[in-house]
């Protein structure tokens, strides 16, 4: 075990130390202990909760409008900041929409998306998306400022045509910036799919924060809480980060 | 069929001045024929509109008047395939040194069968036969330099055109380079033109060198080097073209300034 796990594990064993120690000291309704989180997590994979639903089925429901989401936002965003950075009058025309849509708070996005739409999913799947797209949009424009001309250039020289230009030359200088918004992007996505989830959207990890709540019942809120935190982190650090290494391998120090 | 490979005639191109308030001619008329597999140089000073010359032959830059014609050794029944090396070596960073070479290849349109086989062989020629799979960064300067030679030597083009390809290199490196690529070039043998601010280096490399001058830049000599090849960098009739050309050069400034 070399000195970086090993501070890493005792941080986490003194946490959880702590929480313990604090779990002993209040009641059981306002602070369970970790022992006990961690069994209303098994119990909830092990036996259907509400509706006969088990545990999975949300996380799955979860998961796919994450992914659903994510998906169209990052294309569209990866698009619209590709045209307005490679065309100028489109910049010209549309690029001060983008503050406007960066100033619009997340939360304020989700009430206007339910009234709407109802409380639909395609509602709440819809504020996911216009929150995340300019965030994406953004940093691809930045990044078309940093394209370098003379690769552009010797592209040109060799007859190289729109498509090959933008697989080849074009995205590949855009990839940290890509994959900057990549990370943000996810980072919100997910909170905003939990956000809507809690406010209006039927099934998902979400929706049983709001239902355990309802009941008052603090040891299942923070079964899902801790459940959800655990889930983003091992997707994260787990696919991103393999991710990243794969695609930035030509570099000879990893800069991103 | 002609035996000409570039043709130039009456080419004039101006850039906005500096100042802001109108333009300045950057090249004036300027004439020259390239006959085909030769190996002219151009020199000139820094800042004469060398590399200009060389992207509007490319391409990559237009002109205001005057006629460029560059012609394929079919008559002109296909386009012409013109081969870029510039000063630094221009290699995309994210791709392999083999799909560098294919990028050129794929850009040209070139029948994919026979890929492997075309980057086999000038990566052999440039000496760098073990270096297919690695990244460009990986690679010392001069290295990289040889990877954006091999690439322009695979589409197998009509012409190459070379924008002072080793002066960005150690004088060590850059004269095994020298040396190196007249070896390759007496087995792929496209015409080249190639531009340096070197007297040197042009005596050393060309068969037929052409000195600008500056601002506008025209051709105000014209020179065959008949030496025989392969030459050596130290030819003493070498060093005595290079002082010729240097008296000339310094002849012309002074008649432009009276």
């Amino acid at each position: 075990m070399n000195k970086q796990t090993f501070l890493r594990c005792l941080s986490i064993v003194s946490f959880l130390g702590l929480w313990w120690f604090g779990s002993l000291l209040s009641a059981p309704e306002i602070l369970p202990g970790p022992v006990v989180i961690g069994k209303t997590i098994i119990d909830n994979f092990t036996t259907p909760g509400p509706e006969g639903k088990s545990a999975e089925f949300h996380i799955v429901i979860t998961l796919a409008r994450i992914v659903f989401t994510f998906t169209i936002a990052m294309v569209l965003g990866i698009a619209l900041g590709l045209i307005m950075g490679l065309r100028r009058k489109m910049e010209l025309a549309f690029g001060y929409l983008i503050p406007i849509a960066l100033t619009i708070p997340t939360l304020l996005a989700v009430f206007l998306c339910v009234m709407w739409f109802g409380f639909s999913e395609a509602g709440g799947l819809f504020a996911v998306i216009l929150t995340v797209t300019p965030f994406v949009t953004v940093n691809l424009l930045a990044g078309t400022k940093t394209v370098d001309k003379e690769l552009i250039d010797m592209a040109r020289a060799f007859k190289a045509n729109r498509g090959l230009l933008i697989r080849k030359v074009l995205l590949w200088q855009l990839m940290p910036y890509i994959f900057s918004a990549f990370r943000y992007a996810f980072g919100m996505t997910w909170k905003i799919v939990a956000l809507a989830e809690t406010f209006g959207l039927k099934y998902g990890i979400g929706y049983m924060f709001t239902f355990w709540f309802e009941q008052f019942n603090m040891a299942q809120v923070m079964a899902w809480i801790v459940l959800f935190v655990a889930l983003m982190l091992i997707f994260e650090h787990g696919v991103i980060a393999r991710v990243e290494e794969k695609l930035f391998a030509w570099r000879p120090v990893h800069a991103v | 069929m002609s035996t000409q490979a570039v043709v130039i005639e009456g080419l004039s191109k101006k850039f906005p001045s500096p100042s802001g308030f109108g333009e300045f001619a950057v090249i004036d008329a300027l004439s020259l024929q390239i006959s085909r597999g030769s190996f002219a140089s151009i020199v000139g000073p820094s800042g004469c509109g060398k590399s200009t010359l060389l992207n509007i032959i490319a391409g990559i830059e237009t002109y205001d008047s005057g006629e460029v014609r560059i012609l394929t050794h079919d008559g002109g029944q296909s386009g012409p395939r013109i081969s870029y090396v510039f000063q630094s070596p221009r290699l995309l960073n994210w791709l392999t040194v083999e799909d560098n070479i294919k990028f050129a290849l794929e850009a040209h349109n070139i029948g994919r069968v026979g890929w492997d086989q075309q980057v086999k062989k000038y990566l052999e020629m440039v000496g760098l036969a073990g270096q297919a799979r690695n990244f460009p960064l990986k690679l010392s300067g001069g290295m990289q330099q040889r990877v954006a030679i091999a690439r322009a030597l695979a589409i197998e083009p009509d012409i190459l055109l070379m924008d002072e390809p080793f002066s960005h290199l150690d004088e060590i490196t850059a004269r095994k380079m020298r040396v190196d690529l007249m070896r390759i070039l007496e087995r792929a043998g496209p015409t080249i033109l190639f531009v340096t601010h070197s007297l040197r280096e042009a005596v050393f490399l060309s068969e037929e060198v052409y000195m600008m001058s500056v601002k506008p830049a025209r051709i105000f000599k014209h020179l065959r080097v008949d030496i025989p090849r392969p030459r050596e960098p130290e030819d003493p009739r070498l060093f005595d073209l290079e002082k010729d050309l240097i008296k000339e050069f310094f002849a012309m400034l002074e008649q432009d300034q009276q």
